[in-house]
């Protein structure tokens, strides 16, 4: 069910925040939810393994459908771009060629957020990357490139 | 994140994206002069203008451009290259012809209120009715002095005086004659403000009525302390101006000063030439004419380029169905902008 899905995708993220050294505060505070509830993901309560599994699954998508299937679950960008940025394992290099135009598709179309202009320049946060390529098929110059990179 | 088009009465269009940020590209379809820029700057082909020699010729209410909403990504070139403000794009409300980093076209035109002598040539003389100029002209008694007096008791009131005063400064006040009351008139009186003292009433009044005197008359050539100064104010609609340079052509007093967007090289092809005049109906700068015949079923002589008016914005290579005309351009000037692509967009139109 999509509630025990988002459940495990939350505790994937709680799980890799944590690693990452974050505090329960912190990682309460990124993915909107209460410490008490950090707690007991982070102690393996409350949660089925089988949405765990599924949530494992989804993270290892390919980065397109691992976005917008997280996307689809939680219906909202902000709470999306958290998930995906802690659990993401793949690491992508993104740069943008001098014939962009400015025109900001990419950034309307980035449900990362990690795209802003800079002086009629898409400048792209390879850090919020997450390889989805939505920008690059959007691009009407073919302006961006976007590469993995070894972590 | 969908782009919208909307086209209203009277051709005006805007296509609108509402996503990070909004961007809203309004096209103005009375300020178009069909030029075609913005057809040959956009990086999509979304634009497309419409052929305009029956549009010219018909006065159509419909758009000169199309529009293409599923291709045009709100850049804003063809807003930067529009010499006429017919497109501009805003981004949250501001044009970007506002926002720093833009490439904005170079051109103006000025006014010189110093040396400005209210003459209004370059209003007259401007081809898009661009500019007013407001003058302030001083009291016709202030210019001349003098004095004028009826005698009321002399007057027959014929309306001699009246009917020749060339300032209609004499008025009579007619009324119908009765067994009780039997005159022609009640009262005779000038407009001192009108009056210019010119002597015309007083050398025709039959019965000597008139007495006048110019103060100004015995001077003769001498200048005398009546010389108020004409003071005015000019405006340029910033819409409207083409930045063509026929102000500052004309001004007897170099007080208009015009920087053009463009410079290049206007050639015609005479010997293609079918005499249609669509060219001289697109052209917005009145560079084009031809002259009129001076005997009823001559030929009229080839087409008339004055080159100094032109800004080559190439409406009139656009237009000519025969290809007579080629518009080449230089130079564009423009300010310097980061963005390579938007740099080399401008360039490519140099050609």
């Amino acid at each position: 069910m999509p509630k025990h899905i988002i459940s495990g995708l939350r505790y994937l993220a709680a799980v890799n925040l944590t690693k990452q050294g974050h505090t329960q505060k912190e990682v309460a505070n990124r993915l909107g939810i209460n410490r008490s509830t950090v707690s007991h993901y982070l102690n393996g309560r409350n949660l089925s393994i089988r949405s765990i599994e599924v949530a494992k699954v989804i993270t290892e998508l390919c980065p397109r459908d691992f976005l917008l299937l997280t996307y689809a679950l939680l219906q909202d960008t902000n709470k999306t771009r958290t998930i995906i940025k802690a659990c993401q394992r793949r690491k992508f290099k993104a740069s943008v060629k001098s014939s962009c135009i400015g025109c900001g598709i990419c950034i309307d179309s980035c449900l990362m957020k990690a795209i802003k202009l800079d002086e009629l320049k898409a400048e792209i946060d390879s850090e919020w990357c997450c390889g989805c390529l939505i920008c690059v098929e959007m691009c009407p110059t073919n302006s961006i490139e976007i590469e993995e990179v070894e972590d | 994140m969908e782009t919208t088009e909307v086209i209203e009465e009277g051709g005006n269009i805007t296509v609108e994206r509402a996503g990070e940020e909004t961007r809203k590209l309004s096209f103005n379809n009375g300020l178009c002069a069909v030029c075609g820029l913005c057809e040959e700057i956009c990086p999509v082909e979304a634009i497309e203008v419409n052929p305009t020699g029956a549009m010219i010729r018909t006065e159509q209410e419909t758009s000169k451009i199309t529009i293409d909403e599923g291709k045009c990504v709100l850049c804003g070139m063809c807003s930067s290259i529009c010499p006429f403000q017919a497109l501009d794009l805003q981004i949250d409300g501001t044009s970007i012809k506002e926002i720093p980093g833009y490439p904005q076209l170079l051109k103006s035109a000025e006014i010189d209120e110093e040396e400005c002598i209210n003459c209004k040539a370059c209003e007259t003389a401007c081809p898009q009715d661009a500019i007013t100029i407001t003058r302030d002209l001083p009291e016709r008694k202030d210019l001349i002095t003098g004095e004028i007096e009826i005698d009321k008791d002399t007057c027959i009131y014929c309306g001699i005086c009246e009917e020749m005063c060339p300032a209609d400064a004499i008025e009579i006040d007619y009324e119908e004659p009765t067994s009780i009351n039997p005159v022609i008139a009640s009262d005779i009186n000038v407009d001192e403000d009108k009056c210019v003292h010119c002597g015309i009433c007083k050398r025709v009044c039959p019965v000597d009525a008139i007495m006048e005197v110019c103060r100004i008359c015995p001077y003769g050539e001498y200048e005398i302390e009546l010389k108020p100064e004409i003071t005015g104010t000019s405006y340029i609609d910033p819409e409207l101006c083409v930045n063509c340079g026929w102000c500052q052509e004309i001004c007897p007093v170099d007080a208009a000063k015009v920087t053009k967007p463009f410079e290049g090289e206007l050639i015609l092809h005479e010997e293609k030439c079918q005499g249609c005049e669509t060219c001289v109906m697109v052209c917005p700068c009145n560079v084009l004419s031809f002259p009129k015949p001076e005997k009823p079923g001559e030929k009229p002589e080839k087409l008339h380029k004055d080159e100094k008016f032109c800004i080559y914005c190439g409406a009139c290579e656009k237009s000519c169905p025969v290809d007579a005309i080629t518009v080449k351009r230089n130079s564009i000037n423009y300010t310097p902008t980061r963005s390579k692509a938007w740099q080399n967009a401008f360039e490519s139109l140099i050609k």
